[in-house]
């Protein structure tokens, strides 16, 4: 089975993110990027897929500005086997979707997984917009697949637990959770990393229609800065307790 | 602005978010509430339902909740009718010919304010509109799931034995999340006894559902969900950055940990520094007694 995919390069989750003087970008100069955590989830999958049936082949593909070759690097050092570069400083998203359709119709994968939603736009519409160009069916926030005679169980989280549904291949997935952690790359999954190629080609190159709604970003701002409130500390336990519950009660007005 | 607003419910009940979307889309101007009929959400048949609809109604808005259906059938939407989109918005207003939308960005770490051009397919955070008390629920015109559109195969359904009695996690008003200073799955009476007596819904941070002491769904935080109840207590979680993405937002935050040096009181209105196995049954017991007088 060939697996596809699209990952986004997003500043790391230990990032505190700061917005720009002029309040409508943040600060990126010095800040550390990684792969988007849904999308390291999704490869995690793959991966295992992968150590379950040696004949799996893993790649990754991503539109995005120059430093995404990193992003790339780090899934290679996972243990992917394939990535790809589709360069493009600023895209719409339906224009990624249709740079990716195109990635798709070329290579051919049995099962396209996307995460959930990217951790920098906070969307979540890349990977339906994708299954809708191809014509696909697609099922959301799965955490787990199973391959089975004619295509794939894909189980998905709802509340009370989980739904799980057989698509036929080629198929495409969003992705919630692996089952297990996304592991790190090894010392030998490095080395072979910084051996392989990672083609690249402009998404102005593709031939593909780059136009497709946007937002205006009017202006950012860090939610409310929260200072640390009081510490209750005076008696015992209990008395602790008391206070509490009446603190939220009559000052918090929560209770 | 004409706006359809697409009806969830659980149960036999409307969702509170339907609701708070109808609301909103009257105030926008004229409002339609639609239900696609199915046994289940799947995206093509409510898609290809829900597609014609807005074709046929041409509402320069259409609103979901963004929940975790109302989300993927947004998103769909919007790239089957190439209409723009903003998922999970927590705010939203009319701006001439086009709209404005709050948006949370960066796993919510930014809040952002974007405008969009009409027509726009938007999904709307739970809670995120305030409902005035007695809000009467609105007609609802159905639409039947288009099934003949499906290619997919339901298997089953894997019933975990959660509670259904308390309320989801992204609606409740209080949220009370336990932390690997809980020690283990077998303590979590704790977390949920105090809950239970402030009537609120149990949460987790990710150490605690990696560990498979608690399902997923329960994870607060940027690669779960994100909540904004009037109070949230955070019991033995360290308040790691990616864990507050997803709660500094709550109005009331209180937290119990051992250690003083802990960030979460970093941004806790209220801190205590206990074992949270002597602290919480004498907390939930005083809890109890204030909302008995
Ligand atoms: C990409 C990415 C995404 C992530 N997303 C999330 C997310 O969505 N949500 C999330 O929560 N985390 C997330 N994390 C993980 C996060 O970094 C932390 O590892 C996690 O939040 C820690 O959980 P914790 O606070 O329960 O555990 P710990 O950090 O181990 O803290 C346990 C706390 O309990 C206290 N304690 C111990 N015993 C007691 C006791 N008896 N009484 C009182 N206090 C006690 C300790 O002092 C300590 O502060 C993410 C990490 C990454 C890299
Ligand atoms: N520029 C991109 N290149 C490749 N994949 C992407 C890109 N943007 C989004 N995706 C994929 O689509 C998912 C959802 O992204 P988003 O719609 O931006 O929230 C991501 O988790 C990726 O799997």
């Amino acid at each position: 089975m060939k697996i596809l995919i699209p990952l986004k390069q997003v500043p790391d989750s230990t990032v505190r993110v700061k917005v720009a003087p002029d309040g409508k970008a943040i600060v990126t100069e010095g800040i550390t990027w990684s792969i988007s955590p849904y999308d390291e989830y999704a490869i995690e999958m793959a991966l295992e897929r992968k150590d379950a049936d040696a004949s799996t082949v893993v790649a990754v593909v991503t539109v995005g500005p120059a430093r995404s070759r990193d992003a790339l690097r780090q899934a290679l050092a996972m243990g992917c086997d394939e990535a790809s570069l589709v360069t493009a400083d600023a895209a719409a998203p339906l224009a990624v979707a249709r740079a990716l359709a195109k990635v798709v119709e070329e290579t051919k994968p049995d099962l396209v997984l996307c995460g959930k939603q990217a951790s920098d736009d906070d969307q979540g519409f890349v990977g339906p917009a994708l299954a809708e160009i191809l014509g696909w069916p697609h099922v959301a926030t799965i955490t787990k697949v199973v391959p089975v005679e004619g295509g794939v169980e894909l189980w998905r989280e709802v509340e009370g637990g989980h739904e799980v549904w057989k698509a036929p291949l080629p198929g495409l997935a969003t992705v919630h959770k692996s089952e297990k952690e996304p592991r790190y790359p090894s010392l030998p999954g490095i080395m072979k990393a910084k051996k392989k190629e990672i083609p690249e080609r402009a998404l102005a190159a593709m031939g593909v229609d780059a136009s497709g709604p946007t937002w205006t970003i009017l202006s950012m701002e860090p939610p409310p800065a929260r200072g640390g409130g009081k510490i209750l500390k005076d008696g015992d336990t209990k008395q602790i307790a008391e206070q509490l519950a009446t603190a939220l009660r009559d000052e918090a007005k929560v209770l | 602005m004409k706006t359809l607003v697409v009806a969830e419910r659980k149960g036999t009940e409307l969702r509170r978010v339907t609701l708070e979307l109808a609301a909103k889309a009257g105030e926008l101007g004229d409002a339609t509430v639609v239900e696609i009929a199915g046994e289940r959400y799947s995206p093509l048949p409510f898609v290809s339902a829900l597609a014609k609809k807005v074709e046929s109604e041409k509402p320069d808005l259409v609103l979901l909740g963004a929940t975790l259906n109302g989300r993927d059938l947004a998103a769909r939407l919007a790239a089957r009718l190439g209409r723009a989109y903003a998922a999970d918005v927590t705010g939203l207003r009319a701006a001439g010919t086009s709209l404005e939308a709050d948006k949370p960005m960066y796993a919510g770490k930014v809040r952002a304010r974007v405008r969009l051009d009409l027509p726009a397919v938007v999904s709307v955070r739970p809670g995120a509109i305030p409902l005035n008390a007695g809000a009467e629920a609105p007609q609802v015109q159905k639409i039947d799931a288009d099934t003949s559109a499906e290619k997919l195969t339901f298997v089953k359904l894997a019933a975990t034995a959660t509670d259904t009695k308390r309320v989801s996690l992204s609606e409740a008003r209080v949220v009370v999340s336990g932390g690997r200073g809980l020690k283990g799955p077998e303590n979590w009476h704790l977390v949920e006894e105090l809950a239970d007596a402030l009537g609120g819904a149990v949460g987790a941070s990710r150490a605690v559902t990696d560990a498979g002491w608690r399902p997923n769904e329960e994870q607060v935080g940027q690669t779960g969900k994100t909540v904004t109840p009037d109070l949230y207590v955070a019991l033995g979680i360290s308040g790691a950055i990616q864990h507050l993405a997803g709660m500094t937002s709550s109005k009331v935050i209180v937290a119990v940990n051992k250690d003083p040096d802990a960030d979460i009181f970093k941004i806790a209105d209220y801190g205590v520094v206990a074992d949270v196995f002597e602290f919480v049954p004498a907390f939930t017991d005083a809890v109890k007694r204030a909302r008995a007088q």
